[in-house]
């Protein structure tokens, strides 16, 4: 059995033609998956499909002028060099288009690398008696038949390809990561732009004849999409995408020897297969991470409806039930949550209930704030009192600060909710030293007269003075002062609005 | 090496008149601005605000005009001028790593054949201390809060060790906190001598938070001190009838 098993690895390898195959398909993979990951980081995928058509043109070209003037068939170094002759010209003319017309790259790109493909195609139907080349052979490739010849292409473009990548590492990343920047350093982006896509061509048509022009963009972005999942560095993306590369060749041959199917086609279908589970299993950027990430997440209403709860206790433990019996819809996975907060500091579990640190108190303020002000505005709009607070309650997820803000502003900045209870005040947007109007401050707060319009200096305060925020008179019409020496002053709106204050802490806190 | 550049202006602009197509983005703006000042850019959307950064930057031909950083012209003066993007320009899902990002502003001094050098290490160091991001070195710039990544083009700014530094509304989506923390980071480059031109929508922090104002609207249409340039009158030319948003600028809530 054994036996059997090292047979099936051992026996293709004493194959000559294998041998071929393996070290070709290895280079070409190599250099296909280091360029590749430029490309699908450039989104340049659709240009490296067109290129690998292209070149169907420059092949017929190179075979004709051979045939025709030296009298050669099948002059392969010529072949080459005319289909990279015809990619190089088949780029420089989408350059052209979508440089001078409003055409966007893309469609640059359809149109000319059809254009080519479709001058090599009449090329070869018109020259059909003297060109004696199997289209077949490059549409679908042929890794088993790899020459000599392939070989050597293939090493000598995978050398230059990849001296140059290596030694531009920094022009390539740069220039595919902020253009603007590079442009900005000196960096000459349009001759870089050139030398990629020449390094894009250079690749597609040494892989060709191995894997195909349909196969050929396959090895050129799968295996650097593969390594993009896994990946946080662009060096080490590289690094795994020809690791990529070179297991697809080696699953795929020897899945086409035991299958006894076409090469370049298991190859891919390896490649494939290799991307598939890596985007399921992939540590971070995958599919199973994802979905664990999502049942992980705690959902934020659900925290807020455990804060109100608990903050409505006023300081005493809150049991679990009570709170499972406040929340709105479901409260499954409630105990999941109250770890997570725990754990994020909101709040303490002890077996009597639970309670809230300063940090969860501080929340839990700012959703009641939202409730508080919701509950106002609906009374406010004319809503029946028994429908407030259900309405209310759904309505205090919604308390970024500028909502609530515009609420309490609308709404002249109550202190008092329908129900008699004091509005928290905005504690997260109120940070120490920020400067406001008195009238934005509530009962308590101590601040430092920073500046006033000329309206307010009949009050009698002073810049610099500093201040406690008393009682708003009874009839809310205007604000109750008193400065650190004693003295009071009443405010009216006006005034109130015209002195600004710097804010610096609640009296409690202090 | 400002030294020798003392006498020239940070940014000397003149006559600067750029247009796309046949829509004039710039029309004859001439400003010149100090070494050493944080400058707030300010108009409406599609003012050009912009395209006055990318033409000190060198990057766009000026149809007729000038612009010169620290007396050399603009096309000349690379790695004199460093740019912050805006978040939206950048590609947050790119194989990168925070310190990468920052190796960046070095990679003007550079030359190609050669590693980045202690120097260069040190130097991408010292300015991602300075921006508070050196916990964070490793990790991929996608995985990082808006502010934290706004905080990391900073330090490549700063690692570029330019002398002029040109962002891109930098507090566009950030929280308070964060804006303070880049409002800190841009006080102590100003303190090391830099120079900032900082493109800003918001009226009601742009007098606290820079020098000198430039209020743009294809034309200038003001340069100077804060509270010359937040001229109601000068504001509703320029913004034309989005006038609520001055109402709260002079503090009229008064009329409630």
């Amino acid at each position: 059995m054994i036996e059997l098993v090292a047979n099936a690895f051992i026996e293709p390898l004493r194959q000559t033609f294998f041998q071929k195959a393996l070290i070709g398909g290895s280079i070409a993979a190599v250099v296909c998956s280091v360029v590749g990951c430029l490309v699908i980081l450039r989104r340049m995928a659709f240009l490296g499909d067109a290129l690998s058509h292209a070149m169907i043109a420059g092949v017929a070209g190179g075979y004709l002028f051979m045939k025709v003037l030296f009298d050669i068939e099948a002059h392969a170094p010529a072949m080459l060099v005319g289909s990279l002759i015809a990619t190089v010209i088949t780029v420089t003319s989408i350059g052209f288009v979508s440089r001078v017309s409003r055409l966007k790259d893309d469609t640059a790109i359809g149109i000319m690398y059809t254009g080519v493909f479709a001058a090599g195609v009449v090329l070869v139907s018109i020259f059909r008696n003297y060109i004696h080349i199997d289209l077949m052979h490059f549409i679908m490739g042929d890794v088993l038949g790899v020459a000599d010849h392939d070989l050597w292409a293939a090493g000598l473009a995978a050398s230059v390809v990849l001296s140059t990548i290596i030694l531009f590492f920094r022009q390539f990343q740069l220039t595919s990561f902020d253009p603007v920047m590079a442009a900005a350093i000196g960096m000459p982006v349009v001759a870089i732009e050139y030398a990629l896509t020449t390094c894009v061509s250079l690749v597609v048509v040494s892989a060709v004849s191995m894997v195909g022009v349909i196969l050929v963009v396959g090895l050129l972005i799968t295996p650097a999409a593969t390594a993009y999942l896994l990946s946080d560095r662009l060096d080490r993306m590289m690094a795994l995408s020809a690791v990529f590369g070179v297991s697809s060749v080696v699953g795929g041959l020897y899945l086409c020897m035991w299958l006894d199917s076409s090469g370049g086609g298991a190859i891919m279908l390896f490649c494939t297969f290799q991307f598939l589970v890596v985007l399921v299993i992939a540590p971070r950027y995958g599919l199973l991470a994802r979905w664990l990430r999502l049942r992980r997440m705690v959902p934020q209403q659900l925290i807020e409806d455990i804060l109100g709860a608990v903050v409505r206790g006023e300081g005493a433990p809150l049991p679990l039930d009570k709170v499972a019996a406040f929340v709105q819809g479901e409260a499954r996975g409630l105990g999941r949550v109250v770890g997570a907060m725990e754990r994020d500091g909101l709040l303490h579990s002890t077996p009597e209930g639970l309670t809230l640190t300063p940090a969860g108190v501080r929340e839990a303020g700012r959703v009641l704030r939202a409730h508080r002000l919701w509950e106002t505005y609906l009374q406010h709009v004319g809503m029946p009192p028994n429908e407030l607070h259900k309405k209310a309650h759904a309505l205090e997820h919604v308390h970024d600060e500028e909502s609530v803000e515009y609420l309490d502003d609308l709404l002249g900045r109550p202190r008092l909710d329908p129900h008699d209870a004091l509005i928290p005040d905005d504690y997260a947007a109120f940070a120490p030293d920020s400067v406001r109007s008195i009238s934005m401050l509530r009962k308590g707060a101590r601040a430092v007269i920073e500046s006033m319009d000329p309206q307010a200096t009949s009050v009698g305060l002073a810049v610099g003075d500093e201040i406690t925020i008393g009682p708003a008179s009874d009839d809310d019409t205007g604000w109750n002062v008193t400065r650190s020496d004693g003295a009071e002053f009443s405010l009216d709106h006006r005034a109130a609005d015209a002195i600004r204050v710097r804010f610096k802490s609640y009296k409690d806190d202090a | 090496m400002a030294a020798e550049r003392v006498n020239h202006p940070a940014i000397d602009v003149e006559n600067l008149t750029v247009s796309f197509g046949s829509k004039p983005a710039l029309l004859d703006v001439s400003i010149t601005i100090e070494a050493g000042l944080a400058v707030g850019v300010i108009g409406p959307n599609g003012a050009g605000k912009s395209t006055l950064i990318k033409a000190i930057l060198g990057f766009v031909k000026p149809d007729f005009g000038k612009v010169r950083i620290l007396g050399i012209p603009a096309d000349q003066a690379r790695g004199l001028v460093a740019y912050v993007p805006q978040r939206g320009a950048v590609d947050w899902d790119y194989p990168i790593t925070v310190e990468e990002v920052a190796m960046m502003g070095r990679y003007g001094h550079i030359p190609w054949w050669k590693d980045p050098g202690l120097e260069d290490k040190e130097q991408v160091q010292n300015a991602l201390k300075m921006v508070r991001m050196s916990e964070f070195r490793h990790r991929q710039i996608g995985r990082l809060s808006g502010g934290q990544q706004q905080r990391v083009f900073m330090a490549r700014a700063l690692a570029q060790g330019a002398d002029v530094l040109l962002l891109d509304e930098p507090f566009a989506g950030v929280d308070a906190a964060t804006e303070r923390a880049i409002l800190d980071v841009l006080d102590r480059a100003k303190r090391a001598g830099r120079t900032l031109v900082v493109v800003h929508h918001d009226l009601a922090t742009a007098a606290e938070y820079f020098d000198f104002l430039i209020l743009i609207k294809q034309r200038l249409f003001a340069y100077g001190r804060p509270e010359l340039v937040l001229n109601p009158e000068l504001l509703s030319e320029v913004y034309e009838g989005r006038l609520r948003v001055f109402a709260d600028l002079s503090g009229a809530r008064a009329s409630r």
